[in-house]
């Protein structure tokens, strides 16, 4: 090997050796990208109908999720963007205020909020907010009292177990007398089963909040999930007010608004529907590391690719790929020494395969390849000149994508409708060259070239696909270089190929 | 095990297709000299300067305008050669033998059309034959009648000879013959067959087809071992002249031999394949090898250096 090639790659390889080790001791970025962690995403709509005529403001305020011990709001994002967005601390909630001349109907938003049972803190004892008025009037406060009077001597967990169970109406030894039991159903009935036991609960000095929010479980709600925490002197303990049953310890909890300020507010205009879709998502730590990369004021996690806007992200991740792409076609065609249409032909056509899938990319690619050279070998004859007869092909590739389309969509392939991003200029100069291969050197070649051609589709697609490395790419970007280090060695690489052991086999043997 | 495999490779001084672009195409070369063989034209006149025999030009066609103009040129010719001049690996071209009625019969007795033909040299100046597929033009030369030393070892066509040419010495030689399954093309990746040629004594040696070792001729069933080349010291002069002409280190010189006309250079190639090695039984690495240990002395003339090259690379007697 020259030496001057080496040393540009050992220098190629050092700069991303050392920008990535000042981030990983430094700045302390995950080495490796596995794990995945859960999380879970919440979107919201709000569907409204604005008051007045045009040019009139409204102002719509929402409970939102807040990073609080053993969660952590990851990524919040207004999706609609014609009104203004801002997010603001309201007494113990967070609330996003959207405000301005609405341009539809509809607001959206979304955010990844990330479960960390680890990192439960100590809970924090309730403030003032926990003990509201109580609604009931003076007779009514007298026969709740002398109700729960008898429950005095319990400790406070057992106490609060036995008040909860009245909800259901169920009265522990030794039970009050019926009459009093009769005046308090009219109770329950007046005020709800949730007031009554508010009344009950505050009466026997628990601090409560009403709390407004969501069970996670994968669903769509348009009413928000209610239930009541209640403080034991050691932790806040949650009752679904209905049944006075506990919610266990390992159900989970996303509160977005303490009190009784309804979730979602407008003012000038009227709420017409708000949906909340709940569903479960698995990141790689890496997105989880977003939102402290994002707020970092540290030179390189403020140059980091996960500062720019999203969909120019979704481009970057692509773009990404295509370094180790061609990584791959160069390792196969030289070191292994496939044989294949095109150099780059592979490497577009295994980024295709990611909308479409391996097996269905596969076989679109073969039944448009075979269709187009039947074609091919019909529009022969005619002896139409170069560019008018490729363009021709173009256009068939096109018509096929069509087809393919519109029976994806009768039959419900999606994989069908996503063949759209297949290239189609190298799929056309494929079937020219599939044609001219198998007029000149026989069909046995020309499978064999498109054999390789799909082989090395395939493994560069299985490649690019292992997200771990997409996202390794994505974080680290300067590995770049070391692609460029791997080139340059490759580039130099003089030895035998795979293939020619089987090719040379009667010159290797004869020695 | 792969290791194993490499070695014994390299033992038997195999040239890989890596070795053979990086250390001999890309260090021998020079990019501006690629033209000059990847363009027959070029190489045709390059020779009639030297004074290296080739078939004779009868017309060249540089636009598609002037297409209807080769009947002119070509008078009342009964026999030419239709030909892309950046053409690779033998396609694109069209042997016309006879004429009859007004049209033209190919070498394998198919009647073509004059709008045919047309066609086929839009075709060519389109540059769908040609390497890049560049603009082109197309070349109308004298047919070859072949000397009838290969007749026997011949299924139609013309077998020509392949010289394999380093820093100026011929290293490796071999004779590709046309068979029925290559459709009389000399081309060994269309099937036809390739038999070494013993660069000492000009004597042919066993062959080749795909990757198959043969003794016999698969159409005709005749031996293709021992068979004397005519004008076998000429042909080596003339590929070996071919690196003064071009300024290439490393090149293919694809010979044929005309019965009227001797020994004729048909092309000259930049990039030639590997397979003559196969069909010498020989590794070609071991020869560029031993030609970078030559003396020095012996570079100074054509001559000298095939003097050299038959003395060194002659195969032991049998």
């Amino acid at each position: 090997m020259k030496r001057p090639a080496l040393w540009l790659a050992v220098f190629f390889f050092l700069i991303p050796l050392s920008l990535i080790g000042y981030r990983v001791l430094r700045l302390g970025y995950p080495l490796l990208p596995t794990s995945p962690v859960k999380a879970w995403g919440l979107t919201m709509e709000i569907f409204f109908e604005p008051a007045g005529g045009n040019g009139k403001e409204i102002e719509i305020r929402a409970g939102l999720p807040e990073s609080r011990s053993g969660q952590t709001v990851i990524e919040q994002r207004d999706l609609s963007g014609t009104l203004q967005f801002n997010i603001m601390p309201e007494g113990l909630n967070q609330i996003g205020v959207w405000s301005g001349e609405p341009e539809g109907r509809v607001l959206s938003y979304r955010a990844t909020v990330l479960l960390n049972p680890k990192r439960l803190r100590k809970p924090k004892p309730p403030g003032p907010e926990s003990f509201p008025a109580i609604i009931a009037d003076k007779s009514e406060q007298i026969l709740a009292k002398r109700l729960i009077e008898r429950y005095a001597s319990l400790k406070a967990p057992e106490k609060l177990k036995t008040i909860a169970a009245t909800a259901k109406g169920i009265w522990e030894e030794p039970p009050p007398d019926d009459n009093d039991l009769k005046q308090w159903s009219a109770i329950q009935k007046k005020y709800g089963a949730e007031g009554a036991l508010l009344i009950l609960l505050r009466l026997a000095d628990f601090p409560v909040r009403k709390v407004q929010g969501f069970v996670l479980a994968e669903s769509v709600a348009t009413q928000p999930d209610r239930w009541i925490a209640v403080w034991t002197g050691q932790k806040w303990e949650h009752i679904q007010p209905e049944t006075g049953d506990f919610y266990s310890e390992s159900v989970c909890l996303l509160p977005l608004m303490i009190g009784d300020t309804p979730l979602v507010r407008i003012s000038g205009g009227k709420l017409q529907e708000v949906r909340w879709d709940l569903g479960k998502q698995t990141l790689s730590q890496w997105r989880a590391h977003f939102e402290r990369i994002y707020r970092s004021g540290r030179f390189l996690d403020r140059w980091s690719l996960f500062a720019i806007p999203n969909q120019f992200q979704e481009i970057f991740r692509i773009l990404l790929l295509v370094p180790i792409g061609v990584l791959m076609i160069s390792v196969l065609r030289n070191i292994v020494g496939f044989p294949t249409f095109g150099i780059f032909m592979p490497v577009l056509m295994a980024l295709a395969f990611r909308s479409t899938g391996l097996s269905y990319g596969l076989g679109i690619f073969a039944g448009v390849v075979l269709i187009g050279y039947l074609l091919r070998r019909g529009i022969d004859r005619l002896h139409l000149l170069l560019v008018p007869r490729l363009s021709f092909l173009i256009t068939f590739v096109i018509l096929a994508f069509t087809v393919f389309a519109l029976i994806g969509s009768k039959f419900g392939v999606r994989e069908f409708m996503a063949i759209g991003l297949l290239p189609f200029v190298i799929l056309s100069m494929t079937i020219e060259r599939f044609f001219i291969l198998i007029e000149e050197s026989g069909a046995f070649q020309a499978l064999r070239t498109a054999a390789g051609s799909a082989a090395v589709a395939a493994i560069t697609y299985k490649i690019i696909q292992i997200d771990p490395l997409q996202l390794t790419f994505f974080v680290y970007p300067e590995l770049l270089f070391a692609i460029m280090g791997l080139l340059l060695l490759l580039g130099n690489y003089s030895g035998y190929r795979l293939s020619e052991i089987l090719r040379f086999k009667v010159l290797g043997e004869k020695s | 095990m792969i290791l194993r495999q490499f070695l014994s490779l390299r033992k038997a001084g195999v040239l890989g297709m890596n070795r053979r672009n990086r250390q001999y195409i890309m260090g021998y070369n020079r990019r501006s000299g690629f033209p000059l063989v990847d363009d027959k034209l070029l190489t045709k006149q390059l020779s009639l300067k030297h004074g290296i025999p080739t078939p004779p030009l009868y017309h060249v066609v540089s636009h598609h305008g002037d297409i209807a103009g080769f009947d002119r040129a070509l008078a009342d010719r009964q026999e030419f050669v239709l030909k892309p001049a950046r053409g690779g690996g033998g396609s694109g071209i069209l042997l016309i033998t006879d004429r009859r009625d007004g049209k033209f019969v190919t070498q394998s007795g198919k009647i073509i059309s004059r709008e045919e033909i047309r066609y086929h040299i839009s075709d060519i100046l389109s540059g769908i034959y040609s390497l890049e597929g560049l603009e082109d033009k197309a070349i109308i030369e004298g047919l070859i009648h072949p000397d009838q030393v290969f007749g026997n070892v011949t299924y139609e066509g013309v077998p020509d000879v392949r010289i394999i040419v380093y820093r100026g010495i011929p290293a490796m030689a071999m004779v590709r013959l046309p068979t029925r399954q290559s459709d009389g093309k000399a081309n060994l990746h269309r099937g036809a067959v390739g038999v070494g040629i013993d660069i000492g004594r000009g004597k042919t040696m066993d062959g080749v087809r795909r990757s198959g070792a043969i003794t016999h001729h698969p159409d005709t069933g005749e031996l293709l071992r021992d068979i004397g080349v005519p004008f076998w010291e000429k042909m080596l002069l003339i590929a070996a002249q071919s690196t003064e002409m071009t300024g290439l280190g490393y090149l293919g010189a694809d010979l044929v031999i005309d019965k009227n006309d001797g020994p004729l250079l048909l092309e000259l190639n930049a990039r030639p394949g590997l397979q003559i090695q196969i069909a010498n039984r020989k590794g070609l690495l071991e020869r560029l090898e031993m030609i970078d240990r030559a003396p020095d002395e012996i570079f100074v003339s054509p001559e000298k250096r095939i003097a050299w090259a038959t003395q060194s690379f002659a195969e032991p007697s049998s």
